[in-house]
């Protein structure tokens, strides 16, 4: 395990702080964020975030966990240093969607599914999933 | 439509108020009506674009919301109008916001936008929810004055959802964590208030497209409390939590009756003493008239 990040993990949270706009060594892990989560994220947000704290950057890209956020922002509105640990996690996200690795195949969602749906949560999981 | 001498209110309606949510749009017409005031429809709008990017690199989430922006600017020279707009979807308001606080805030966004859509837009629409609307422009109190017909039989919790009010920093409708304005709403239309601890909780969003499972548990958790406080319905600014909501009760065993999820419009109608015949409570899952009924309140297929 790395304890400060280097070579390609140090470049590659570089990167993930340009393109959110957060600092990663922000965050001194007082969990409020994982606290407050209602996505029951494992690994939750404040973990994620300590991982990349200590470079394990190709670890936290592939957690499962981060689809699961649902962007209701309580972990952000909460941060005492002024994080967005979903800022972070959509960024995460990002680098999947960027490389063309969707999270839901948009041919397989059932036309129940879009029928029954209201638009606003179509085009909410088209951009965070696909 | 006798709407003449009428204030007029630029209007932005979004998908979801066209389609899956057209009792909450029809309702929220229906009321300004009776209020004395018009929701004027902006004549070319497009999608919101329902999410608004949380990454500082991605520009091409705030095209679709700056575009609306500038139909609304547009729309508010050409009628003369304070340049602003209103909407009713929680989403929309949270997108368009955020989108018009960039442009003040962010000069660089601005450039590049403005760059890339060719056009020169300021950020000069102040973008306004519905209730912000009742509340600082119209006023509760002379909200409180139109009631005609006697709520305080029916206990409503107020459910806020999560973009009506985050990030606070941005959006500044209310306190993001212990909000009052639907209180305050359901207190100036004479509604009995049920206090709720989950009043603020997610409830699973667009997570219903990838993992629906959980997605209804987090409504179901939310309708739990609201009924062991007491509730008899709830009342909603979102046409997403307001389906996530009532869906989730379509799969429950029959031990309980279900909670209504109402749009607050709906219940400012019956407190108008408004019909209530296009509101689509046909479509509800936990349809609300029987509930409403047996609390005496009139739900009239047709007014008077």
């Amino acid at each position: 395990m790395l304890i400060e990040p280097q070579g390609q993990s140090l470049t590659a949270i570089q990167e993930l702080e340009r393109s959110t706009g957060e600092k990663i060594t922000d965050c001194y892990q007082c969990g409020k964020c994982t606290a407050g989560c209602p996505a029951s994220m494992d690994p939750p947000p404040s973990v994620l975030i300590r991982k990349l704290q200590l470079g394990m950057f190709d670890e936290v890209v592939s957690e499962q966990s981060i689809w699961s956020c649902m962007a209701c922002l309580t972990c952000s509105e909460r941060c005492p240093k002024g994080v967005s640990p979903a800022a972070i996690i959509e960024g995460l996200k990002l680098i999947h969607l960027r490389d063309m690795d969707p999270q839901v195949q948009a041919e397989e969602l059932g036309q129940e599914f879009l029928a029954q749906s209201t638009q606003q949560a179509v085009v909410s999981g088209f951009r965070k999933f696909i | 439509m006798s709407s003449e001498g009428n204030i007029r209110v630029p209007y932005y309606p979004g998908c979801t108020l066209k389609t899956k949510a057209q009792g909450f749009e029809r309702s929220a017409m229906e009321c300004s009506e009776a209020l004395g005031f018009v929701l004027d429809e902006l004549k070319d709008w497009n999608c919101c674009g329902a999410s608004f990017p949380l990454t500082k690199d991605n520009l091409m989430g705030l095209a679709g919301p700056t575009n609306v922006l500038i139909e609304a600017e547009k729309h508010c020279q050409e009628h003369n109008v304070a340049p602003s707009v209103v909407t009713l979807c929680s989403f929309c308001y949270n997108t368009l916001k955020r989108t018009s606080h960039a442009f003040k805030e962010d000069p660089s966004k601005r450039t590049t936008l403005n760059a890339f859509l060719e056009r020169d837009y300021q950020g000069t629409i102040k973008v306004e929810h519905y209730l912000e609307y009742l509340r600082d422009t119209y006023g509760f109190d002379k909200l409180a004055e139109q009631v005609k017909v006697d709520m305080s039989s029916i206990r409503v919790a107020p459910y806020y959802g999560c973009l009506l009010l985050k990030p606070g920093k941005e959006i500044g409708l209310d306190d993001p964590e212990e909000p009052t304005i639907l209180h305050d709403f359901l207190d100036a239309i004479g509604v009995t208030v049920v206090d709720f601890p989950a009043q603020v909780d997610c409830c699973g969003s667009y997570l219903v497209m990838r993992e629906p499972e959980k997605a209804m548990n987090l409504s179901s958790g939310i309708l739990d409390e609201a009924g062991e406080y007491g509730a008899q319905a709830l009342v909603t600014a979102c046409p997403l939590c307001q389906s996530n909501l009532d869906k989730c009760q379509r799969s429950k065993t029959s031990t309980k009756d279900g909670l209504p999820v109402l749009y607050f419009t709906q219940l400012l109608a019956m407190a108008l003493g408004l019909s209530t015949e296009n509101h689509q409570f046909e479509d509800h899952q936990i349809d609300p008239r029987p509930v409403i009924t047996a609390c005496g309140i009139g739900c009239s297929e047709k007014s008077e």
